[in-house]
């Protein structure tokens, strides 16, 4: 299986939205944990996510044993989300070119949750670094806004 | 230290969404927003199902969920480990968040469409904070901002303060008016609005306001619909926090009924009157006896502006607005005293309203533009008819009750608030044409302008 999003779903998914990372352990116990940003890839058939190693330390451990990943990405002021699902190619220590991405990522964050109130004070208070970077290989792209067909494959345009 | 859930409660008040991780058999991770986290009790927590989807299939295979929290105040992240126990299809759980899911529906013009399903129920097996999510505050200083400390002998003389005004006003428009201000000045609720129940059918129209300008006067929402319209349905209080969140969300799902063809099912969405941007609403009934006299509404833009002592305090308030609509329905003597002149037209010639009234719906417009229906438009039909047939400029409340074509109930008319909203809805729509209260019961009709009718059986 596998996907390649379209450049519109790329700019959406890079567009200072909220990431949010879903593993889960060897007995299927589950973790959520919001990532500092996202970088689509290989024309549009990888993903790499950063993800604080501070508050991400199960994440990583849960990848690391089954590389099962989901990631949902979402904008707070009208819900619009879609779900990515993959497998983990690599797992490493963020450079200083990711910590550009990180930065500018919680930058735009910070503007898309300003407007449902959150002051930008605290998005940049996040702890983002040192990150870990977890490529991934996109399989399936589901609708993810919420109503009737969330959770429908994303078909049309957005993936080939 | 690990908090209970209880302090966690802030959390569940829906102001930043909540995510939720499943696991299907196969091992496959599924990550998406909850819409509401409803705490039951010590150790479990409920989640509300509107449709069913990937989580619940999940769920079935493996009941592990994996959730994280946000404290809207402190912004700091909780992570609990819950266990599915059982799902609830009716009973008080159950009401209690189809309640609140009405309400956004209701909202957003998808009542019956977005509805909820069942509330599961969890047992929560863990729970931590997220250590080290933010980093320190430079300055220490906390992010919300606490209220400022107010002292039970100030809210005590505020309270005495609204209350004198209230008892002292000397008609409805005054009281309502004067209420309004003095909540405003002394206790800073500086959206507010006031809204009387209509025959026949028992919808709201707003007849006073504060904080919104004179645009919402005259809006009307009808029964059950909204959180002013459950309040009046349901005679009880709601307060809905993180309202604006929940709207945003319901407005998501009303985007992919349209999207998704099922745009016939949906009814027009009802303008909410008042803050386009509101986080936090609070309503409340305004009863005597067993009667339902208005709905008092109060918002704000911060999702946590109103909380238990909101409720207490605006429910004593409420009270006293309601008993005192109840005093100016009762009927009036007219006053032959202090007498003052009034009405008449100045300079009519210059401007020219055209007024239009549509029999089939007691509608009026007045240069195409809709000005008022029902009561109110009949009864300024009948004041413009008796002043260009008659030359008549001086009325009485006496009268307008007497004439059966007006349809006022025989006890009880409401016939005050009326003429609020017509003298309001006037000011804002053709401030040309006046009625001026001269003296108690009686009114004077005053003319800038050349008067046209114009009579049609429809639009």
């Amino acid at each position: 299986m596998s996907a390649t999003l379209s450049p519109e779903v790329a700019s959406f998914l890079e567009s200072g939205i909220s990431v949010l990372v879903g593993t889960r352990d060897p007995r299927l116990v589950p973790e959520a944990m919001r990532a500092v940003g996202a970088r689509v890839e290989a024309g549009g058939a990888e993903l790499t996510v950063f993800l604080p190693a501070a508050t991400a330390a199960r994440t990583v451990a849960n990848l690391e044993d089954n590389g099962r990943i989901a990631v949902c990405f979402s904008r707070p002021i009208d819900h619009r989300s879609l779900q990515v699902k993959g497998r983990v190619l690599s797992i490493r220590d963020g450079d200083a070119a990711d910590r550009a991405v990180i930065d500018r990522y919680l930058e735009a964050l910070a503007g898309t949750w300003q407007e449902i109130g959150v002051p930008p004070t605290v998005v940049r208070r996040v702890t983002r670094w040192p990150a870990h970077a977890i490529r991934l290989c996109i399989e399936e792209v589901f609708v993810q806004t919420p109503g009737p067909g969330a959770g429908a494959p994303l078909a049309g345009e957005g993936v080939r | 230290m690990t908090p209970t859930l209880a302090e966690l409660h802030p959390c569940f008040q829906g102001v930043i969404p909540s995510l939720i991780t499943t696991c299907a058999r196969d091992g496959t991770p599924n990550i998406t927003y909850l819409s509401q986290v409803h705490l039951v009790g010590p150790t479990q927590v409920a989640l509300s199902q509107q449709f069913f989807n990937k989580t619940q299939r999940n769920i079935a295979e493996n009941p592990w969920a994996a959730v994280l929290v946000m404290d809207p105040v402190s912004f700091e992240a909780y992570r609990l480990l819950l266990r599915f126990h059982h799902a609830e299809t009716s009973g008080p759980l159950f009401e209690r968040m189809a309640l609140r899911i009405q309400v956004i529906a209701s909202h957003t013009g998808m009542a019956g469409v977005f509805k909820l399903r069942s509330a599961d129920v969890y047992d929560v097996v863990e729970i931590e904070r997220v250590v080290d999510f933010l980093r320190p505050s430079g300055a220490g200083a906390p992010v919300g901002g606490a209220p400022l400390p107010a002292g039970p002998l100030t809210e005590l003389r505020g309270l005495q303060t609204i209350s004198d005004r209230i008892a002292r006003a000397c008609d409805l428009e005054g009281l309502l008016a004067g209420a309004l201000a003095a909540l405003d000045e002394l206790f800073g609720f500086s959206h507010a609005m006031v809204l009387l129940p209509e025959e026949p059918d028992g919808h709201l129209v707003a007849i006073s306001s504060r904080g919104y300008g004179d645009a919402g006067i005259g809006a009307e929402v009808r029964r059950g619909e909204g959180i002013i319209g459950t309040v009046a349905e349901r005679r009880r209080m709601i307060r809905m926090a993180g309202f604006g969140a929940e709207l945003r969300y319901g407005r998501a799902i009303r985007g992919r009924v349209a999207e998704c063809g099922e745009r016939g099912t949906l009814a027009p969405e009802i303008p909410l009157p008042g803050l386009p941007d509101a986080q936090a609403q609070l309503a409340l009934p305004l009863l005597v006896g067993e009667r339902l006299m208005g709905v008092l509404a109060v918002e704000s833009r911060d999702p946590l502006h109103f909380d238990d002592w909101d409720e207490a305090f605006l429910g004593i308030v409420g009270n006293q607005i309601a008993m005192g609509i109840a005093r100016t329905r009762a009927p009036e003597d007219e006053d032959a005293s202090a007498e003052r002149p009034g009405g008449g037209t100045r300079g009519g010639g210059s401007v020219r309203r055209s007024f239009c009234y549509y029999r089939n719906d007691d509608c009026v417009f007045v240069d195409g533009e809709y000005l008022i229906r029902n009561v109110p438009g009949k009864i300024l039909w009948k004041v413009l008819g008796l002043h260009l047939r008659e030359g008549r400029t001086e009325f009485t409340n006496r009268e307008l009750r007497l004439d059966p074509a007006l349809g006022l109930p025989a006890v009880k008319d409401n016939l005050e608030s009326r003429l609020i909203l017509l003298r309001k809805r006037l000011q804002q729509k053709c401030p040309e044409v006046r009625l001026v209260p001269v003296r108690r019961g009686r009114f004077a009709l005053e003319l800038d302008c050349a008067v046209e009718l114009i009579e049609k059986e429809t639009g």
